[in-house]
């Protein structure tokens, strides 16, 4: 009786201990400790808000997954009024969740919806799986091309043109904010011309930096990857060739923004905020560090941090602009109705109803007709001193390039952020970049 | 299985059930007259089949699919390549697998080892005649359990802020010590992690104890103050002795948990981790879900739970030793 009990205790944790460790997300909660954590995670998160358009007698159902805040429904709402044929059922969650749960759909071969939303960064990791998606120049996406921009449109399709994954959404064109305070503290001129004037190169932001440093003791950076970031984006090529080859050792250009990104550390010109700390949101209302090189988005984000703030500015890039962020919506194989997903999207991500996502969510557009709309040349915002920001936006995302990024992008990204935060604690830049390297091998090797 | 049905259906066929397997329905050759016997057999299995099916979906076959996949070499969109056994050759070539296995150990044995000690001091406060209000006690004790993992890592990667100004970097600077960047930093992240562990646990272990100290019989206190023991002779002599079971079990689930402690660093070090605070399941949760790599980690998830079989086992064999020694003494 003895022995059956240790076999059956033995069994007991063994199937504890796979039914945990076999995918991560099932844990097991009996009695033991730390098993439960995966439990809670799943419990917390938020649920997802569900919104349905449309008549119940409506021959087409469609469905669409979102995440974050579009706004879509909203703006669907015209759609399906005009369209009673079709009634729509938006999803939206969080963005994590959202790709987690259209990977795991599109993994199993059923559950996906007709619509769902891909973000730039997990765009390329679905690339592989043409098979999986209904190429949209099959269903006539050529004809609406040459309504956006070039480069946004050449992300969502394959490498070679031929099979287009998905149409765009809205883009992430990077600008510098800044403080005027912190600037005026320093001595620099604070004007937003003035400061395009001043900082065009990284040279002559680096020169800024240091004055800023010298005369208030603030730093011009919020944090390392910040600046990494904006000085990549502007390069022709980033991690991976087109055929997904790493070519971090070989291309100049990642390495020139890491030494960039590394030396200002060392100079002091970059503080220690890691993105999407508390800390690092209280700093943009207590001012602790001068210039945010973020994209459009960024906005809301600043707003929300720093809602009693006035001085706030923003100014164009140094050097050109790069884009961070952006989505495109694509129509899964799996989808009963490709016709009317379609025509739907091509309606919702049209030039007019991106004018109308701008103004409600702030959706940038990528279609670069809405920059010339007089609603949208007009755009001035309060908040950032009664600055034409539109404008600057437009301009931005006009000077972006396709840079190809690969499906194991957001792997190299992180060890070389890891890197420059290790620099920051005291590394030696060049010992680190070696580490990285082998690292960026070690992942890429599975 | 409860034991009245068991007894039933052993009495009844005892051939029968050994050669069916549960949940099938008895459909055989001779099912189209079934016996009243054979029908309360099928029901009883009907009665328990739920929870076998359920099993079967969402524990079996993932646990056999893990096996299959460490096998594989899949990111979960495309085709599967068979690598053989390169999987594992991977990951124990990875140094930072080793490391992730290193830092479990480490934040395991810091996270429980105090708080089980700190539990057994609580639970016999809590269980002394000298503490009043012992209801409120026991609730704000067992309290941290009950709050949510996430939060309690979101609130702890507050007070273990990188920064200067942060709660446990000011503390610190008060006594002179200068500030820690706790996320990055190789102790700093440990400590950090192993905090969140203790304060969420003791709670749960006290309760276990304070339960086992209420069982023991109050007359070998008594007995124990006439012949002039101290309290400290009491808790050595008399407590620890007697609450040997519960100690095994805390043991024993802490141990697990130990094993498998992933919410807090996933939480305080941001979805992939960093070499600082990487623990076994956060390195498998990084290859399967922030990068794609299921054979690698179905391959770590296999590493795993032979790793978890030895703890286990080890556990068990001195649990049973002491059981036995405990028997030799009574008789």
């Amino acid at each position: 009786m003895k022995k059956y009990g240790f076999m059956t205790g033995l069994l007991t944790f063994a199937v504890v201990a796979t039914a945990c460790g076999n995918d991560g997300s099932e844990g097991n909660a009996e009695g033991n400790n730390e098993a439960s954590a995966e439990n809670s995670v799943e419990a917390n998160e938020e649920e997802a808000e569900v919104t349905s358009l449309g008549s119940e007698e409506a021959e087409v159902e469609l469905s669409f997954w979102l995440f974050g805040a579009t706004g879509y429904p909203e703006l669907a709402e015209e759609y399906v009024e005009e369209n009673p044929e079709v009634s729509i059922n938006f999803q939206e969650i969080d963005m994590e969740d959202h790709h987690n749960n259209f990977f795991t759909a599109l993994s199993a071969g059923s559950g996906a919806p007709d619509m769902a939303a891909i973000e730039v960064s997990e765009m390329d990791s679905y690339k592989d799986a043409e098979d999986q998606f209904i190429n949209l120049n099959d269903l006539g996406a050529e004809e609406i091309e040459d309504d956006y921009l070039d480069w946004v449109w050449e992300i969502g399709s394959s490498v070679d043109g031929d099979f287009q994954f998905g149409i765009p959404t809205d883009i992430g064109p990077t600008v510098m904010y800044y403080r005027a305070d912190i600037f005026e503290e320093a001595g620099l001129p604070s004007d937003p011309e003035e400061v395009e004037a001043m900082i065009e190169t990284w040279d002559d932001y680096r020169e800024a930096a240091d004055t800023i440093l010298t005369e208030t003791g603030i730093p011009m950076a919020d944090n390392p990857e910040t600046v990494f970031n904006a000085k990549r984006d502007q390069a022709p090529e980033s991690y991976f060739n087109e055929e997904n080859e790493l070519i971090l050792d070989s291309s100049p250009y990642v390495k020139e923004a890491y030494d960039e990104a590394a030396s200002m550390i060392q100079s002091d010109y970059i503080d220690n905020l890691a993105m999407w700390t508390p800390e690092w949101g209280g700093g943009m209302a207590d001012g602790s560090y001068a210039t945010l090189l973020a994209p459009a988005w960024m906005q809301g984000v600043i707003k929300d941090n720093a809602p009693d703030e006035t001085n706030w500015r923003m100014a164009t890039m140094p050097e050109g602009a790069g884009n961070w962020g952006g989505s495109w919506v694509t129509i899964p194989e799996q989808s009963e109705h490709p016709e009317e997903a379609f025509e739907f999207l091509t309606w919702l991500l049209a030039p007019e109803q991106q004018m109308k996502a701008y103004e409600n969510m702030g959706l940038f557009p990528s279609t670069p007709e809405v920059y010339e709309m007089e609603e949208f040349v007009n755009t001035t915002d309060e908040y950032f001193g009664g600055q034409n920001t539109a404008e600057i936006f437009a301009e931005s995302a006009l000077e972006v390039e396709h840079v190809h990024k690969g499906p194991q992008y957001g792997d190299v990204n992180t060890e070389i952020i890891d890197g420059l935060f290790n620099v920051m604690d005291g590394a030696d830049p060049e010992e680190e970049w070696e580490e990285i390297l082998q690292r960026t091998e070690q992942r890429l090797a599975r | 299985m409860s034991e009245p049905y068991r007894k039933e259906i052993e009495e009844n066929e005892p051939q029968e059930v050994n050669s069916q397997p549960p949940g099938n329905k008895p459909a055989k050759k001779k099912a189209r007259t079934f016996s009243q016997k054979q029908r309360n057999i099928a029901s009883g299995y009907l009665f328990i089949s739920p929870f076998y099916l359920l099993f079967a979906v969402f524990g079996i076959f993932p646990i056999i699919f893990s096996f299959y996949l460490a096998f594989f070499q899949w990111d979960g969109l495309g085709d599967m390549n068979f690598v053989g056994l390169n999987n594992f050759v991977i990951i124990f070539n990875d140094p930072l697998f080793w490391k992730s296995l290193y830092n479990t150990v480490i934040i395991g044995l810091m996270g429980t080892a105090p708080q089980l000690i700190v539990a057994l001091l609580l639970a016999f406060a809590l269980n002394s005649v000298l503490v009043k209000y012992k209801g409120i006690f026991r609730l704000a004790i067992f309290l941290p359990y009950v709050t949510s993992i996430v939060a309690v890592a979101i609130v702890f990667s507050v007070l273990f802020s990188n920064q200067e100004s942060g709660l446990v970097n000011s503390f610190i600077g008060l006594f002179g010590f200068d500030p820690i960047t706790w996320t990055r930093s190789e102790w700093g992240a440990k400590v950090a992690i192993s905090a969140m562990v203790f304060w969420r646990w003791v709670g749960y272990n006290t309760i276990i104890y304070l339960a086992g100290m209420q069982s023991i019989p109050n007359d070998l206190y008594e007995a124990a103050k006439i012949d002039g023991a101290t309290l400290r002779q009491q808790i050595w002599h008399i407590t620890i002795p007697m609450l040997k079971p519960f100690i095994l079990f805390t043991v024993f689930t802490a141990t697990i948990g130990a094993l498998q402690i992933f919410a807090e660093p996933h939480i305080f070090q941001g979805r992939g981790g960093r070499p600082e605070g990487i623990t076994v399941v956060l390195y498998l949760y990084r290859d399967a879900f922030a990068s794609n790599f299921f054979g690698t980690a179905s391959a770590t998830a296999i590493v795993l739970f032979f790793i978890i079989i030895v703890f286990a086992s080890v556990n068990m064999y001195f649990a049973n030793r002491i059981g036995q020694s405990s028997k030799v003494g009574s008789k």
